[in-house]
Order: structure tokens, then C-alpha cells, then sequence
């Protein structure tokens, strides 16, 4: 739990916020992927998951759209105003791998759970390729930010505004092979990223979007089919009418991200 | 006159409490995953989630959908049955600085007692809470909870497996929960839990397709809190044995319309998911409250709310 302080608001395009926080335990604190429960100062909502944005020194940062009546009165927040955020939650991406040419698939505000990990990688010396989608140009929101830290940029926007026409995945498709895929984004696109990995033999971590109930691994609201043989896969044992080996996982606790190959979804 | 630290001590049945307030089950998982953002030892006591004969899956995603002033949810009582729960789960619970109330959830009036008897045997278990909101899959489907006769077969048959607390959760999906309440407390139950979710659903426009995996779900939220504060009142006019309240409790005043209405102890649930801090908040301001007024304890105000009748029932045309 961490007592924090709005720092800065930024719009970034309309509806996309940026808030940076004074939560310097919270920054310290958080891997890639990560994600923090966000209490609605009204009280008058459940908290709201989002993904770590940035973590640096005493800084922490969240992005969201503003789409829903929790997103909408995050939005209300400015510079100087208290919201606490209950994190880091979840287990993030894992950086640990010795891939040194990288694909990171981003889909609109999923850019917001990729940037400490495009970071990390970066810093452990790896080509990083951001494949970042969007509806429209304007949406392609601090794209720029990834490419002043060492990423190559590969961008795709519904409307062809800017970069290739079309899902982001089929720019994937078309381009060189990358050693591991990393993802993040609107489920549709996860799932296409799945499919292509599994077209191109690359693994891939997905982190999944969901809507939680707790968010800390007490509701079972948010669960995902995963085969039983995965080391994320909570000690249950399969249940008698599955009729499989595959066991529900909870996005919030054993993700948000999986193994691509390891989903039954 | 201020009392320094009024107490909230309370008791259901042999079950003894510091504080009155429960978790609600299936919303506080087994009190692990909350314990590094709420301080359990300001609980009552965890209301584990259900657990059954044998393991379940759970229904299809989307489990919840987040709805006006609260949530439905169709969870579909995913657990790894009574075997390995008790074999593999349970021990870890050990040592909460709460009290641990086991919930038992089934198909048939004998995986009731079947489940309820190997539960309660643990001393990990303070007290059993049965679930009674499932369908009678040995007969033609009845949920137990909305019959008087299955909720008294389920509840007598339990009873005989156990001497420990035996608390009944009662669905509000029925014509008279004040019926279903008496058939509980006169096949032996020690306390009602009043109320379980409403049923509910939702419709995604977009896509014309039902926005829960399960189709219909459990209301929860202070959407609910007038339905149950309504319901607890009326089996508290009816029944003998403590209730605990439950039905979108958030905040201090919340609980204390419960109280009034004639709830021993309250339930917390949703507000969970707005703010672990919530339960420990309500206590603190209990106190406060009754502080400030120079009440000593909850028994100065459960069962206290004062309705200008002599008797209960005289009011009338209540929905026009």
C-alpha cells in the first residue's frame, strides 16, 4: 500500500492520460509488467488495475484511457492531488533470457506495460523491435519515447495515418524473424501474436488484459486456461469436470503474463 | 461520558469474535493474499472460499463485470474439492491471526454433510458457513436456498456432522426469506448469514452476447445493501439465532444500518476490491461511534432501529 502524490498529468492524446506519481517504495519495487491496484479516492468504485508505466528513482507512473467511470475520474486527478495504489502486483515479463533480437508487440494502452521492459532489455544489450499498433496516428502515444531509448520502431495504424495499414500483427509477419516475442495489447492482437509465434517457432510472453475483481489473487475472477504442466500453474489439481489436464490460473496472481504456448484460450 | 475503547466482541453461537466482521467468502480468498495490504488481526474472521465434494473448474470467462454501484460475478465455485483441500491447502492457513469460518458449498444434501463433517473436524476451522445458493443436481436442479424443505434437509443434515458454529448463508432469490430462515434455525443452525448475492445480468450491446461466461451471475455492491438490510430486519423479527448482515457494506454507517436492523456481526465483500483497509476502517469508526454516544458495546445497538410499530408486518404498499 503506498500513500502517493500526483506529480504531473500529462495528456498524451485525447483520452490517454499520464499520471506520475511520488512513490518512490512503489518504483523501486517494480520488475517488467508489473501492475498496481489504483484506489478510487471516491470510494465509490472497485480499484482499477494498470500496468507500471515507468519506475525511476522516486517516480512511478501510470496510463490509461479514459474509458469507464474508474478511468474517467483517474482523469479528474491533478498535480498535487493523493491516490493510493496498492503494488507492484503480478508476475511481470521475464527479462532473464539470453535472446539478443527482440520483438515487442504493443497494442494501444498495452505500450504501457512494455516500456521498463523494452528498458531492461535494452540495457542488457538486445536489439529491441517495438511493434507498436494503434486505431490512429494521434494514439500512437510516446512512440518517440521508445525510439530515443534504443528501439527500433515498426509502427501500423488501423487507418494507415501512420507507419503500415492494418493490425500490427501483420507487420510482425512480414518482418525478420526475432529470437522472443513479448506482448501486450487488446486480446484479439494478443491472440493473433500467439498464433504468428507459433507460425514463426518463437516463444512469447503475452501479458493478459482482464477485468479483475480483487486483483490480488483472492476472487478467482480472472482466470485463464493454462496447461497444467506450466510452472505458473496454481496447485490445483485438475478438476474432475475438465476433463483435461488444463487449470484455470488467475491473471492477476500466477500473470498477467504467460507462456503464448502454455494458453489453452 | 466517553467510553475509552467500547467493545465489538460478538458471538454467533459458541463462536466467539473480537470483532464483528467477516470476510465474505469467495471475495478474501484464504486471507494470504490480503495479508500484506490489511492487518488481519483488526478481522473477526475470513469466511474461506466454498469448498466441495469434489474439484471444480469453474465457469468460463468473464467471471465479473463491474455494474452500477457494484459487480456480478460467476465464479462457478472453482476449488480443488474436500481431498486435497484438506490434504494440501488447508494446513497453511494456520495460524491467522483471525478466525477461520470453512465454507461448504454442494449437489446433494449428503456432499453437505459429507464436506461439512471432514471441514469442521480440522482445528484449523472456528466454525462452517454453508452455502446453500446451488442446485439440487440429485433431484431436478432446485436451488437448496430457495426452498425451505432442501434448506432444512441441508442444514439437519449438517448439524449432525458437527458441534462447531454452524452459520447458513440464505439466498434473497426467494418469495419469503423469512420462511427459509425459520427452516434453517429449526433444523439446528447456531446463525444466518443474511444475505448471498442477487441474481443478476448483463448485456454487452455491442455484441448482443450475455457479459458474463456463465450468463447470469450474483449482484453484489451497494446496489444491494437496501434488499439486504430489508431482509435482515424481517428474519431478525422472525428468528431467535444472531445474523450476520451482509449486502454491499462499504463504510461505518453502512455496518451500522445492519446493526440497527439486527445483525450480531456484518459481512464485507466488494468493498474489498475498493480498498483492502476497508474492514479495519468500519471497526475503527464503530468505535468512535459508539464512543462518542457512550455505548459500551454492539449490544446497545443491534436490533435497535426504531420503526414506530409495535409489530412487525404493519407496514404496507411498501413498493408504491
Amino acid at each position: 500500500m503506498h500513500a502517493t502524490t500526483v506529480i504531473q498529468r500529462r495528456v498524451l492524446a485525447p483520452g490517454v492520460i499520464a499520471l506520475s506519481l511520488d512513490a518512490a517504495a512503489l518504483a523501486q519495487a517494480t520488475r517488467p509488467g508489473q501492475y498496481a491496484m489504483v484506489i478510487p479516492p471516491s470510494a465509490q468504485t472497485a480499484a482499477t488495475a494498470l500496468a507500471i508505466y515507468e519506475a525511476e528513482g522516486k517516480l512511478a507512473s501510470i496510463l490509461f484511457f479514459t474509458i469507464g467511470r474508474r478511468t474517467h475520474e483517474l482523469a479528474e486527478l491533478r498535480a498535487g492531488d493523493r491516490l493510493d495504489v496498492i503494488g507492484p502486483l503480478g508476475n511481470g515479463f521475464d527479462v532473464s533470457g539470453s535472446e539478443r533480437d527482440v520483438a515487442i508487440v504493443a497494442g494501444g494502452v498495452g505500450i504501457a506495460s512494455v516500456f521498463l521492459c523494452a528498458q531492461a532489455l535494452l540495457r542488457a544489450g538486445a536489439r529491441v523491435r517495438l511493434f507498436y499498433g494503434a486505431r490512429t496516428a494521434e494514439l500512437l502515444v510516446d512512440a518517440q519515447r521508445f525510439a530515443e531509448a534504443g528501439c527500433k520502431l515498426v509502427e501500423a495504424t488501423d487507418d494507415g495515418t501512420r507507419g503500415h495499414r492494418g493490425f500490427v500483427t501483420a507487420a510482425l509477419e512480414r518482418e525478420p524473424k526475432p529470437e522472443i516475442i513479448y506482448a501486450c495489447g487488446p486480446t484479439p492482437m494478443l491472440r493473433a501474436v500467439a498464433r504468428v509465434a507459433a507460425e514463426l517457432g518463437v516463444r512469447a510472453q503475452l501479458s493478459l488484459e482482464e477485468t479483475f475483481g480483487c486483483g490480488i489473487g483472492g476472487c478467482w475472477g480472472c482466470v485463464v486456461p493454462l496447461v497444467g504442466s506450466s510452472a505458473q500453474a496454481p496447485s490445483f489439481p485438475p478438476a474432475a469436470d475438465g476433463g483435461s489436464d488444463v487449470v484455470y490460473a488467475r491473471i492477476c496472481r500466477e500473470g498477467p503474463v504467460f507462456w503464448a504456448d502454455e494458453l489453452r484460450w | 461520558m466517553v467510553n475509552a475503547r467500547p467493545n465489538l466482541q460478538t458471538k454467533l453461537g459458541a463462536l466467539e469474535l473480537a470483532y464483528p466482521t467477516l470476510m465474505g467468502s469467495g471475495c478474501y480468498g484464504s486471507g494470504e493474499e490480503f495479508a500484506a495490504f490489511a492487518d488481519l488481526s483488526k478481522l473477526g474472521a475470513i469466511v474461506l472460499k466454498s469448498v466441495t465434494r469434489r474439484a471444480r473448474l469453474g465457469n468460463p470467462m468473464p467471471r465479473i463485470v463491474h455494474t452500477p454501484a457494484g459487480m456480478l460475478n460467476a465464479i462457478g465455485l472453482q476449488n480443488p474439492g474436500i481431498d486435497w483441500y484438506l490434504a494440501r491447502e488447508l494446513h497453511k492457513y494456520a495460524g491467522r491471526p483471525c478466525k477461520l469460518i470453512g465454507s461448504v458449498a454442494g449437489f446433494s444434501v449428503d456432499d453437505y454433510a459429507y464436506v461439512c463433517e471432514r471441514l469442521s473436524a480440522r482445528d484449523e476451522i472456528a466454525a462452517v458457513e454453508l452455502n446453500v445458493s446451488c442446485p439440487n443436481v440429485a433431484s431436478e436442479g432446485e436451488t437448496f436456498g430457495c426452498h425451505a424443505h432442501l434448506t432444512e434437509q441441508v442444514v439437519r443434515a449438517a448439524r449432525s456432522t458437527t458441534d462447531k458454529t454452524l452459520i447458513v448463508k440464505l439466498s434473497p432469490n426467494v418469495t419469503d426469506i423469512v420462511e427459509v430462515a425459520l427452516a434453517a434455525q429449526a433444523a439446528g443452525a447456531d446463525a444466518l448469514a443474511v444475505i448471498n448475492t442477487v441474481r443478476g445480468m448483463a448485456i454487452d450491446v455491442e455484441t448482443w452476447r450475455p457479459r458474463l461466461g456463465n450468463l447470469a451471475g450474483g449482484l453484489s455492491g451497494a446496489a444491494i445493501r437496501p434488499i439486504a438490510v430489508l431482509a435482515v430486519y424481517e428474519v431478525a423479527q422472525a428468528v431467535t439465532i444472531p445474523i450476520v448482515g451482509q449486502g454491499g457494506i462499504e463504510t461505518f454507517t453502512d455496518a451500522l444500518e445492519f446493526f440497527l436492523a439486527g445483525a450480531s456481526a456484518i459481512s464485507i465483500g466488494t468493498a474489498n476490491f475498493t480498498d483492502p483497509r476497508i474492514p479495519e476502517r468500519i471497526v475503527a469508526e464503530l468505535q468512535e461511534y459508539l464512543a462518542r454516544r457512550g455505548l459500551a458495546g454492539l449490544e446497545a445497538i443491534v436490533g435497535k432501529a426504531n420503526v414506530g410499530f409495535s409489530t412487525p408486518h404493519q407496514y404496507e404498499g411498501d413498493e408504491g
